[in-house]
């Protein structure tokens, strides 16, 4: 028997998209979603897989932006009250995030890949709220005076003090 | 009562020649004696007369049976050489790509990639993080008590300043490691 010709694109193709599928179909992804969105805001750093918190940044964000304007906000409060499940955290976000927040603009998190989790190797991700009072992840090192190279300038800009 | 019913037709034309074999078997003995002393050698529960669908007789008579068919399977015609198998093994898609991303922490030495946190870095702030959320635990007293105001983590004997007025404070009873500046 000769095997038939295929006359449409197989729907398994995902040339070009761009949105992500998490869990069982939309309503369970929104609800993992919500789920990371509430340990965050409960405990200001977060480790994840590296695509749940890149989806999850945004509307961690756009929830921060939402409580900027202010508790007694009648569509600020809805969203809260939807995306925070332990309800103790709405005072929180509007009390402490939203004065914390109020003169930047924007980028109110930060998130850096750590190496993969031992037991998959899934790619990882650490997602936190910048300002909270945990120890810093990166720390900028000025260079130390003790360099050949530093202790160079530093004899040139003695000479040049002097011969002035 | 279980119907062996195959819409394949190789199969069915397969099951009929059991069939058949069967009973030429059953014959042969019904001649030797009169109760045949063994059992059956194939046990299906089937029809006498294994429903034939229609329009079947035309495709019966083109498909080749199983045994003696020698286009019904894939198969390699030549051995590969060890040649070709060289060139298919060691194609470079098929390698290990070399990472040059590999660079070491300026804090402790280890190995890092260069887009990653380095392990042991992060590991030693997870670890006091840690420490400082069973101290805040403790504070809190039970579940669902997050607190209204800002927090500060102060180490052995250091002052709240007048900046820190109204957050709360959470003490950890070492001296504040070298990392972990004060600001």
């Amino acid at each position: 028997k000769g095997s038939k010709m295929r006359l449409s694109v197989a729907a398994a193709i995902s040339h070009g998209r761009v949105y992500r599928k998490f869990g069982l179909g939309p309503r369970s992804r929104l609800d993992m979603l919500r789920n990371l969105v509430t340990a965050l805001v409960r405990h200001e750093r977060i480790e994840a897989p590296w695509a749940r918190a890149d989806e999850m940044r945004g509307y961690a964000e756009r929830l921060i932006d939402y409580a900027k304007l202010g508790d007694t906000n009648e569509r600020a409060m809805r969203m809260a009250n939807f995306w925070l499940t332990e309800k103790d955290l709405i005072h929180k976000l509007f009390k402490v995030l939203a004065l914390r927040f109020q003169p930047h603009t924007g980028d109110y998190t930060r998130m850096m890949q750590i190496p993969n989790r031992e037991t998959d190797r899934a790619k990882m991700a650490v997602i936190e709220l910048k300002g909270n009072p945990y120890p810093p992840l990166i720390v900028r090192r000025r260079d130390t005076e003790k360099t050949l190279l530093n202790q160079l300038l530093k004899g040139y800009r003695e000479d040049m003090k002097r011969a002035a | 009562l279980v119907l062996v019913f195959s819409p394949l037709p190789r199969l069915r034309d397969l099951l009929q020649r059991c069939w058949g074999r069967l009973e030429h078997g059953l014959l042969l003995g019904f001649s030797r004696s009169q109760i045949p002393p063994w059992g059956p050698a194939l046990a299906v529960q089937a029809p006498a007369l294994l429903p034939e669908p229609v329009g079947d007789t035309a495709e019966s008579n083109e498909v080749p049976s199983l045994f003696d068919s020698i286009l019904w399977m894939a198969a390699p015609k030549k051995r590969r050489t060890i040649e070709v198998n060289r060139c298919r093994r060691r194609n470079p898609n098929k390698l290990i790509k070399v990472k040059r991303n590999i660079d070491t922490c300026p804090e402790c030495g280890n190995l890092k990639q260069k887009h990653v946190l380095c392990g042991y870095c992060y590991a030693k702030v997870k670890a006091e993080t840690r420490l400082i959320r069973i101290e805040m635990g403790k504070k809190e007293g039970g579940p669902f008590n997050a607190p209204t105001t800002e927090t500060v983590v102060l180490y052995d004997g250091e002052k709240p300043t007048e900046k820190e007025g109204g957050k709360r404070i959470i003490e950890r009873a070492r001296k504040r490691p070298s990392w972990f500046g004060q600001n």
